[in-house]
């Protein structure tokens, strides 16, 4: 919020002299500016929401697109399971986030640990804090879950989805978003004082804090249940079980590309703010273009990169490879997508492009199946976006938007020395940790008590016809009557997606 | 300073009126002024930084929308092909654009041909006016040009030409003609205040010519010279359909590119907060936006009904993807003309464009033109009439309001406003055919007789998806996967070592 206009009438009224009400005077004329400092408070304050309300609104179209590009990226027979585990993260995480996952998260004051205030928005609009910002780091939430949904998918129990979705949003999740992004947080940048090295880490829309937890939360799902039969054949070899509907990934992609510019962007959280002085063409508003601009140029970067290197690689050029180095691209630049110039973008883009590559390579050899290879994405590209971030964070930028810590450090290969690099690599060890620790036990347990993974007749059968009422897609109607013509004439409807 | 936020206070006319020796009071209050002024200036960047990316990431829902509509309109074993061009148009514009595109677009102060600063954004953001999100949003725009040629040459043409052109179209060609009609120094701009085409300037305000036009012109060529489809018209001459795999794609595609739409057009104001007139009305260009989107509104729905009836009558049945396209045709028209004409106007736009449509596709299989998305009939034939339209319908306040700065200018012929508008709009038509046809007709010239044009007779028959792209994009059946007659024969084609010659792109 930008500061008040401040007009003293006591300044005032010796200034007015020999008038003979100055003290009126006075009064009168302060009264009027401090209206007009009002009227900038409000418009401040509905500037900043209609952002940041339009941005949670984006961020939870990356639902939808995830939801498609999980439908597009499993065989037919799973369609409908992973769509509802998709519908239903949003949906149980809601009640979770609200009731506790929030509070955990964001409560203040609290320890550097753990949040223990605002329990179902207890307190709630308050100076700081207003439900425009509850439901962007809702939005937030639920897209770390459904990040984990990709590795585990086309195997898992429905009753294993709930438990783990609940817990990873309304505790594993906050936790880890109450170190890196609360002011109480113990690695938090925006501490009052004892910052992590003198620097706290910079994740500024969750590169770590989204995307690695969801991929190593995931990770543990899918070593823990193991590969999808028939993903490996005996001697080893892997088999590709290629998605059923390549049209639904791409159109996945573009959607979450498109709700990025809420992820990325929207983390700014207000858009009316000045940098230096006010009534300056340059403030945050730029930020926040600027962030726009490394966001895309990443994804474009790595796109391209993905395009070639798969075309050297393996002789074609493939969409949905290069859809995969695009997200990619956007998960690694997401740390650091405000505090990096636009040329740098461009080499994280590349960069990550072989990073997925060489993750998705590894994960072969491993025999470790992810059908969304999710943990290589968000967890690998996720990763390198922290080491990235440490490495060519600006001055210039870090200063503007974690203000108020003289000489704090920034990116190594900018100059900035090795404190933040340090900071970031003790963020992923403790991510790595955490989740493995939570997340790990939790899938154990539930294989344990053979709640985890379904058995082999419902994975032949596929689990739309065993647990789902139906196959998601009908195309010969009741009668028999096929919905493809036969071949020659123009007759029938048109097969349909 | 944002120039709406100045606010005037003088100090030394304060202190006359307040009497002697008030001028510390004088200071001391046009200091708080001055306060209030330089904070009504933040406030007027974040709220139209606000409005201007989120009408970015609208016109870039547009990619995804043309997208589907692709992926719909072609067969379904070309789907991946043109799935990824689409993709690519978006990625590549984005390096090209950053590098020099935008430079050339808007770089200034420059000459009216084509501009020379801001190369990779340097000096952006700055105090001449172009920040981040100006960039973002025209970014947008052009990958939307580059989109549009990909249609007219799909399903027959090899990948890495897909790639030169769009580099070459987003790159130089494109930005080249929005300089001439949307940068302040334009020889065609109606920003250009000092030295306007015809004491006018041509006004296309969303780029019905400089992306519609430009687009379809493009495409034009590049169908034209590497010829229809297989099987496209038959021994006779007599046009076959080959219809699109998926009318549930195109309906998707046709929504989302109406619902970014109202970041294309009015979008294109890039910023909100100006009032018209004194300040404190309710009315400013916070209505004129609102009205431009009432007015893309109106002629998309008018051409829609139009086309749904017509092509009743012409051929007996209600076409839900033909009305898809008279739908889209009504936009690219109305997008010239979309902020100075009334909404009355645009339902005339509209019903016009479904005929100017439905007559060039028929002169299309007339000439044996092929264009799987009708795109040049579209973008170009729809283009085109958008902005004679403009230049007939544009009102004298609506002008003034949107172009303001010069006195007593022209407007719409049909509005009593004289003829030079349509003068300088013909220029334009003419001007563009000239510039997109000198450029992208000796590329696709050159491509062709490199014979990296066109894919061969096998990979047209068997679709590129299989030959080029791995795979079919739909596989609905599990044992399609584990049979895999397909994946044998395409290691057959591409292993390097086998084969004599290097198999094409």
């Amino acid at each position: 919020m930008a500061a008040a206009i401040s007009c003293s009438p006591t300044d005032l009224r010796p200034l007015l002299g020999a008038a003979a009400n100055a003290s009126a005077a006075a009064e009168y004329i302060c009264s009027r500016f401090d209206a007009v400092s009002n009227k900038f408070v409000d418009t401040a304050y509905a500037v900043d929401n209609t952002y940041l309300l339009f941005s949670a609104y984006l961020v939870f179209a990356m639902q939808f697109g995830f939801a498609m590009l999980c439908a597009g990226s499993v065989r037919a027979k799973n369609t409908m399971n992973i769509m509802l585990t998709n519908v239903l993260d949003a949906a149980t995480s809601s009640i979770f986030y609200y009731l506790f996952g929030f509070a955990l998260a964001f409560g203040k004051p609290s320890n550097g640990f753990i949040g223990q205030h605002f329990f179902g928005l207890n307190k709630f609009p308050s100076q700081s804090f207003d439900y425009g910002y509850f439901l962007y780091q809702w939005s937030f939430a639920i897209a770390a879950a459904g990040i984990t949904s990709g590795s585990i998918a086309e195997r898992t129990q429905f009753v294993a989805y709930l438990i783990y979705s609940s817990f990873l949003t309304g505790f594993v999740y906050p936790i880890v978003s109450h170190w890196f992004w609360s002011a109480d947080g113990w690695a938090s940048p925006t501490r009052a004082d004892n910052l992590l090295f003198g620097s706290g880490v910079i994740d500024f829309a969750g590169s770590g804090v989204v995307h690695l937890v969801g991929g190593i939360a995931g990770l543990w799902g899918a070593l823990i249940e193991g590969p999808r039969i028939g993903r490996f054949d005996q001697e080893g070899r892997s088999v590709a079980m290629r998605g059923h509907n390549d049209t639904l990934v791409v159109l996945g992609t573009f959607l979450l590309w498109f709700g990025w510019y809420g992820f990325n962007a929207g983390s700014f959280l207000n858009i009316l703010k000045a940098y230096r002085t006010s009534g300056s063409y340059y403030g945050q508003w730029s930020a926040i273009g600027r962030t726009a601009v490394t966001t895309t140029l990443a994804g474009c970067s790595a796109a391209l990169t993905t395009l070639f290197g798969k075309r050297l690689l393996s002789s074609h050029w493939n969409v949905t490879d290069v859809c995969k180095g695009l997200l990619g691209g956007f998960a690694a630049i997401t740390s650091g997508c405000s505090v990096v110039d636009p040329w740098a973008a461009i080499i994280c883009g590349f960069v990550v492009a072989w990073v997925l590559i060489g993750y998705n390579k590894l994960a072969e050899k491993l025999k470790y199946d992810d059908p969304l290879k999710a943990a290589q994405l968000h967890g690998g590209c996720g990763s390198w976006g922290i080491i990235f971030t440490a490495l060519f964070a600006k001055k210039a930028y870090v200063n503007e938007i974690y203000a108020g810590q003289p000489n704090r450090p920034y990116g190594l290969l900018m100059g900035g020395g090795g404190k933040l690099l340090a900071a970031h690599l003790v963020q992923i060890v403790v991510f790595i940790g955490f989740v493995s620790v939570t997340m790990g036990t939790l899938f154990f347990l539930l294989h344990k008590l053979k709640l985890l993974r379904i058995s082999t007749e419902v994975e032949m059968a596929g689990m739309d016809v065993t647990s789902h009422g139906g196959l998601a897609y009908v195309y010969n109607d009741e009668f028999g009557y096929p919905a493809t013509p036969k071949l020659g004439s123009n007759t029938g409807t048109t097969q349909s997606v | 300073m944002a120039t709406w936020a100045t606010l005037d206070c003088s100090a030394t006319q304060l202190a006359d009126l307040l009497g002697p020796n008030s001028t510390g009071a004088a200071h001391f209050i046009c200091d708080q002024i001055a306060g209030v002024s330089t904070k009504l200036s933040d406030t007027a960047y974040a709220v139209d930084t606000t409005y201007l990316l989120f009408s970015a990431y609208l016109v870039f829902s547009m990619q995804l929308g043309f997208a589907m509509l692709c992926a719909g309109s072609v067969r379904a074993k070309n789907t991946m092909n043109i799935m990824l061009t689409n993709v690519l148009d978006a990625a590549a514009g984005g390096l090209f654009y950053y590098l020099f595109g935008f430079a050339f677009a808007f770089g200034g102060p420059s000459n009216g041909f084509i501009g020379h600063h801001f190369f990779g954004l340097s000096k952006v953001p700055s105090a001449t006016g172009f920040d981040y999100s100006h960039f973002l949003y025209q970014w947008a725009f052009a990958i939307a040009a580059a989109g549009i040629t990909s249609g007219s040459i799909a399903e027959r043409t090899q990948f890495v030409a897909y790639l030169i052109y769009s580099s070459f179209l987003t790159g130089f060609v494109y930005p080249v003609v929005s300089h001439w009609f949307w940068s302040v120094d334009g020889w065609a701009s109606a920003g250009n205040t000092e030295n306007l085409l015809f004491g006018t300037g041509v006004i296309d305000f969303a780029g019905s010519g400089v992306v519609h036009m430009v687009g379809g012109i493009a495409g034009l060529w590049g169908a034209f010279i590497e010829g229809p489809r297989m099987g496209r018209f038959d021994h006779s001459g007599r046009a076959v359909a080959l219809r699109g795999h998926s009318a549930s794609l195109v309906v998707l595609g046709t929504f989302l590119l109406w619902f970014g739409w109202y970041g294309f057009n009015p979008g294109s104001f890039t910023k909100i907060l100006s009032p018209y007139g004194s300040s404190g009305s309710y009315y400013g260009m916070w209505s004129a936006v609102g009205r431009t989107a009432v007015t893309t509104t109106l002629a998309g729905c008018t051409a829609a009904l139009t086309t749904l009836f017509g092509k009743r009558i012409l051929s007996g049945h209600w076409n839900v993807t033909d009305v898809c396209n008279g739908l889209l045709g009504g936009f690219a028209a109305i997008t010239a003309g979309c902020s100075v004409v009334e909404p009355w106007a645009a339902i005339v736009c509209g019903f016009v464009a479904a005929i100017v449509l439905i007559s060039c596709n028929k002169l299309a299989e007339k000439l044996k033109y092929d264009d799987p998305l009708e795109a040049a009939q579209l973008h170009g034939g729809c283009g085109a009439w958008g902005i004679i339209f403009t230049a007939l319908f544009a009102t004298e306040k609506y002008v003034n309001e949107v172009y303001p700065g010069k006195e007593g200018r022209p407007y719409g012929l049909f509005m009593g406003g004289g003829g030079k508008l349509l003068g300088a709009h013909l220029i334009q038509i003419v001007v563009i055919i000239g510039w997109v046809s000198a450029t992208m007709g000796p590329l696709f010239f050159v491509l062709h007789k490199l014979k990296l044009l066109r894919i061969s007779a096998e990979d047209e028959m068997a679709g590129m998806d299989l030959t080029r792209h791995g795979g079919f994009a739909y596989v609905y059946h599990d044992d399609e996967d584990s049979e895999k007659p397909n994946v044998i024969q395409l290691r057959k084609v591409v292993e390097p070592n086998t084969s004599s010659t290097p198999p094409s792109v």
